[in-house]
């Protein structure tokens, strides 16, 4: 039973990570990025709940106007502050995504002050299971991070759109020959994946209501963690990943004697993970090329 | 004679002669009493600063690979350092010698760690290596924030003997000084070339027979030494070590200092680490409230505007045109005379960050084939 | 030539600079002293500001209700609060600063982990501080530090007393592995226990301060739960844990419990489970002097940031100037330039030569020779289970 339950606690948070590292793998495959400041879109997302739901009590409409801002933050972002870099050094990009994730961070304490915001999205109880208690906001987790997972896959796999970026990320100087507008590629890959960070920010609050202007740093890294771990650029191994960190995270919080060290071995996995493996379970193998 | 002071090219070594200049004048005013306890910490401070900027520039601004860990190498440093002193102290009591040992074995195992650290450096690049470092600094923070309390003092921090406050910063300036000899030397000898050619493109490098796994190595240790020394510093002006200070903002903080300064600037990067912990140490004190985080706002508007003035491609012409030294020839109404312009020896340190090609030739494991054009006949590794 | 000049004018600039430093000497900050001054650095900004600024306020309520009484045989007091946003790094700045605007007595830090700093720093002026919340075991360990708190080992002697007399045989216990206080607690508590209780233990770090859910599944069967953790965290775990957790269970916290009733976005009537604490102060008074204080304080500042701190800061401004007063009453002048060290022995003296205080946090508080206090702890009732 106690096994069940730290399963179920793992997939519901690995659902949460899952959502972010999409986020990170597609802006990594196709805009060859780490992008630094998506954990920050969270939290700007989980901020916007909080606005929209102080003003209407919503919680449906908190998360759209999320979805709604942050995609419109995240095209901006990427307008000003990584479009101009595109063919410079990988070097000067990431320390401009370091930037502008340190700019979300402090524009966000200037507005909402450091102490941290209670954003209670819904009560909705518990499910009793085989006699166990499984929160119903894990369940919702859960499907709601399948449901957009599949749908993500078949907007990649079937739509005009879907079908550029694949192309894109394959080859970006044959795409562009092929018509394909890389620019605006990168433009959707990047709404895309914060909407994601949107949806994220959104599970997060439900599963815990406090909101800071941090919230979303440690579990933006995590979820890096979870694309490489499934390898980057993979949408389903970002699946793969965010799950199975999810689970490694639930399984080292039950063993008391190395439950303070979680997050050190997470990142101790993701060190030897590169070293040994830097495709991730479901990476392509790809050829060094001079 | 003189003949002898034009080889030595001394204007190479006039960031020395300042330091040395100011340890000389700092000194005397602390020795005679005239220095209060807040400058002292102040220039402590600073001292460790430029230590942690210098030494993190060598990665950033000469190999080329981002660092987000340096933090951790101090925190190694400022553990076992004061560790060292801890365990010294009743015997040796806190005199030079155990500043000298302590500092040895801070520094020493720090290098050790970049020399771990390094090893990853030799399959990854770019964001990889950047997220591994990341995550050494965490891992290291994490151990010493739940290690018992009778090894590193746990989640209350080690306590440390503090060294006689109105000679530290002294032996902290002969430190930097040390620092900059060594650094400047390695930079400006073959090594230096060697390692400037890594980051300009690392598959030329080889090609032309560098060493590309031992510099990696080199720099990753000689860096992650400093900081170490710079973390045994902190640990003896201070009497507890929490490994709350040396996390990922820290790591940041320093990174920030060597962007102000420039990549590839030894002198920039001392400048703006005293300008910023100057600011840094005084606005403790003025920016009280929520107004405290218009800092973190600053450094992060300093990141995004330099590194985009100074890198993006639109920029080009605007920069070459308003540069400080092209503006400053317009003022003189002078062209620069071609003869007095030396090779790129002269300015070791003022190299440009990289080259064009770069995005062309550039190699990694981690990339897809779409960013690199392969052109028919060239050679395919596995 | 031109190089000599510019190296000329760098080392011109280096000894402006110099001379700017060294702009006033070491030594006899408090000669100029008009006021008497008492310092304290605390986090005025950040997650624990409330803390401080709850400190910075009672301070200086009680310095203005002492000035309006006319001072010290007519001198007045003057508090100066330094940042140190709840990091050891910054304390060591503040308190250089603090020395060179004149301080003569300090309130110590607010919290504990940048305490220790202090109370080192403070050995070597032989500086008296009594803080009002620094609760962590070594603060007073030098003969210059005193504590209106408890000692974290002494709440935790106390709960575990507490608990061992329940009877229960089981319990859960949730802490901060990565914090001082919380970890402080935990190691007295286990210490005094009785081994014969069953514990399950849950910890949490800095990194996931929001999520509790795998530290609630562990603990969801326990029916008497310690958290010697602050209320931010705690209002978390039992906002997520409340259909989870037994709702005839118990939730046992110290004084870090203080103030979660007002903590912001969180309904602790919402909570089926029984909320109490350890603590020596009780924000519901309703009469004596901590109702008094309680309406003071609510007048001058709200009550956003009414807590024990404060309230023991309070106290600790009033026993200070008790001592000072009753030293002048007999006989001993205290000039106001009067140096940190000198009124230092004076009051170790007093303060270990059976002075005693009532006040907002406890009626008789005596002080032991090592620096911890000695008075009555009130378990204090939160809320009660629905």
């Amino acid at each position: 039973m106690e096994i069940l339950e730290t399963l179920i606690n793992g997939l519901s948070s690995g659902g949460t990570y899952a959502m972010i590292a999409l986020g990170y793998t597609m802006v990594y495959g196709i805009a060859k990025m780490l992008n630094f400041a998506h954990g920050d879109i969270i939290m700007v997302g989980g901020y916007t709940i909080f606005v929209t739901m102080g003003l209407t009590g919503n919680p449906i409409l908190g998360l759209l106007a999320a979805v709604l801002f942050c995609v419109v933050l995240g095209v901006v972002v990427e307008r000003v502050a990584y479009k101009p870099l595109r063919g410079a050094t990988p070097l000067a990009v990431l320390i401009t995504a370091i930037g502008v994730s340190y700019l979300l961070q402090s524009v966000a304490q200037m507005i909402f002050k450091s102490s941290p915001k209670m954003v209670m999205i819904a009560d909705l109880g518990n499910v009793e299971f085989l006699g166990l208690y499984i929160p119903m906001y894990v369940i919702v987790t859960l499907i709601c991070s399948v449901i957009i997972m599949v749908v993500l896959s078949l907007f990649v796999r079937f739509t005009r759109t879907g079908r550029a970026m694949v192309a894109v990320s394959e080859d970006r100087g044959a795409a562009q020959l092929m018509g394909i507008s890389v620019n605006r590629i990168i433009t959707v890959t990047f709404a895309i994946g914060s909407a994601l960070a949107a949806f994220a920010g959104f599970f997060m609050l439900m599963k815990s209501p406090s909101l800071t202007n941090t919230m979303g740093a440690m579990p933006g890294i995590k979820a890096f963690t979870a694309a490489v771990i499934g390898g980057i650029g993979s949408i389903p191994g970002a699946m793969v990943g965010g799950i199975v960190l999810g689970l490694i995270e639930a399984c080292s919080y039950k063993i008391t004697v190395i439950a303070p060290y979680t997050d050190a071995i997470e990142f101790l996995i993701l060190i030897l993970l590169l070293l040994v493996r830097p495709t991730g379970i479901l990476g392509k193998k790809r050829r060094e090329k001079v | 004679m003189t003949e002898k002071l034009k080889r030595l090219k001394w204007k190479n070594f006039l960031n020395c002669v300042v330091v040395a200049a100011f340890t000389l004048v700092f000194g005397v005013l602390s020795l005679t009493g005239s220095l209060n306890g807040s400058s002292i910490i102040l220039i402590e401070r600073i001292a460790i600063s430029i230590l942690l900027a210098v030494s993190l520039s060598v990665v950033v601004g000469f190999l080329g690979e981002l660092s987000l860990g340096h933090a951790g190498f101090m925190c190694i440093g400022a553990y076992l350092g004061g560790k060292a002193a801890a365990l010294l102290d009743p015997v040796l009591g806190t005199g030079v010698l155990s500043l000298l040992i302590s500092l040895l074995v801070g520094g020493v195992c720090a290098a050790v760690c970049g020399l771990i650290i390094g090893l990853p450096a030799l399959r990854l690049r770019g964001d990889y290596l950047a997220i591994v470092t990341l995550a050494f600094g965490e891992i290291v923070r994490s151990l010493f924030m739940n290690s018992s309390d009778e090894s590193f003092g746990g989640a209350l921090g080690l306590e440390t003997p503090r060294f006689d406050k109105q000679s530290l910063f002294i032996y902290a300036f002969l430190l930097v000084l040390l620092c900059l000899v060594v650094i400047q030397n390695l930079l400006r000898s073959k090594h230096g070339r060697a390692i400037t050619a890594i980051r300009d493109n690392e598959i030329a490098a080889r090609a032309t027979g560098i060493n590309v796994t031992y510099y990696k190595l080199l720099v990753f240790s000689v860096s992650a030494f400093f900081a170490g020394l710079a973390g045994v510093l902190y640990s003896f002006s201070n009497f507890t070590v929490q490994s709350g200070k040396f996390g990922y903002n820290y790591s940041i903080e320093i990174l920030v200092m060597v962007v102000l300064g420039g990549m590839g600037s030894i002198n920039g990067s001392m400048i703006s680490a005293a300008l910023i912990t100057f600011l840094d140490v005084n606005l403790q004190t003025l920016l009280t409230g929520d107004m405290a985080v218009l800092k973190n706002f600053l450094y992060a508007l300093i990141l995004i505007g330099l590194v985009l003035y100074n890198n993006a491609p639109a920029l080009k012409g605007f920069r070459e045109k308003y540069r400080l030294r092209a503006v400053m020839e317009r003022i003189r109404e002078r062209k620069p005379d071609p003869s007095k312009e030396r090779d790129d020896e002269a300015k070791w340190d003022r190299v440009p960050t990289k080259i064009d090609m770069d995005e062309v030739l550039s190699v990694s494991p981690l990339k897809s084939q779409g960013d690199e054009t392969s052109e028919p006949g060239e050679e395919e590794r596995p | 030539m031109k190089k000599f000049l510019r190296a000329a004018a760098l080392l011109l600039a280096a000894v402006l600079v110099c001379a700017s430093f060294a702009a006033c000497g070491s030594a006899g900050h408090t000669a100029n002293n008009t006021e008497y001054v008492i310092g304290l650095s605390g986090p005025l900004t950040g997650g624990a500001a409330v803390y401080g600024v709850a400190v910075q306020n009672s301070a200086q309520m009680a310095v203005d209700e002492i000035n309006a009484a006319g001072g010290l045989n007519g001198v007045r007091f003057k508090v100066i609060a330094k940042d140190d946003t709840h990091d050891a790094a910054k304390v060591a700045a503040n308190y250089s600063s603090l020395m060179e605007e004149g301080m003569q007595v300090s309130l110590g830090t607010v919290t504990t982990a940048p305490g220790l700093e202090f109370s080192n720093l403070s050995k070597e002026d032989n500086l008296f501080f009594l803080t009002p919340s620094a609760s962590g075991n070594d603060i007073p360990k030098n003969d210059n530090g005193f504590q209106m708190c408890f000692a974290d080992g002494n709440q935790g002697a106390v709960a575990a007393g507490y608990v061992n007399s329940t009877g229960l045989k089981n319990i859960g216990i949730f802490y901060k592995s990565d914090d001082p206080y919380s970890k402080g607690i935990y190691e007295q508590f286990m210490e005094n226990l009785d081994s014969s209780i069953e514990t399950v233990e849950a910890v949490f770090t800095d990194a996931n301060t929001s999520d509790f859910s795998a530290q609630i599944s562990t603990l969801k069967d326990c029916t008497f739960i310690f958290m010697p953790i602050y209320y931010t965290p705690a209002s978390l775990f039992m906002t997520q844990a409340k259909s989870i957790v037994s709702p005839t269970a118990t939730y046992y916290g110290c004084d870090g419990f203080d103030g979660i009733e007002s903590a912001e976005g969180f309904d602790i009537t919402a909570i089926p489970q029984e909320v109490t604490m350890l603590s020596h102060f009780n924000s519901k008074a309703t009469d004596g002097a901590a109702a008094e204080f309680v309406k003071k304080y609510t007048e001058k500042y709200g009550a956003d940031t009414l807590n024990q701190f404060g309230a023991s800061a309070y106290d600790c401004v009033y026993a200070i100037y008790n001592a000072m007063k009753e030293i002048a009453e007999g006989g001993k002048e205290i000039p106001v330039t009067i140096s940190p060290s000198e009124l230092c022995d004076l009051l170790k003296g007093k303060f270990t030569g059976g002075f005693t205080y009532s006040g907002v946090t406890g009626s008789e508080i005596k002080w032991e020779a090592n620096g911890y206090v000695s008075k009555e702890a009130v378990k204090y009732v939160i809320k009660e289970a629905d």
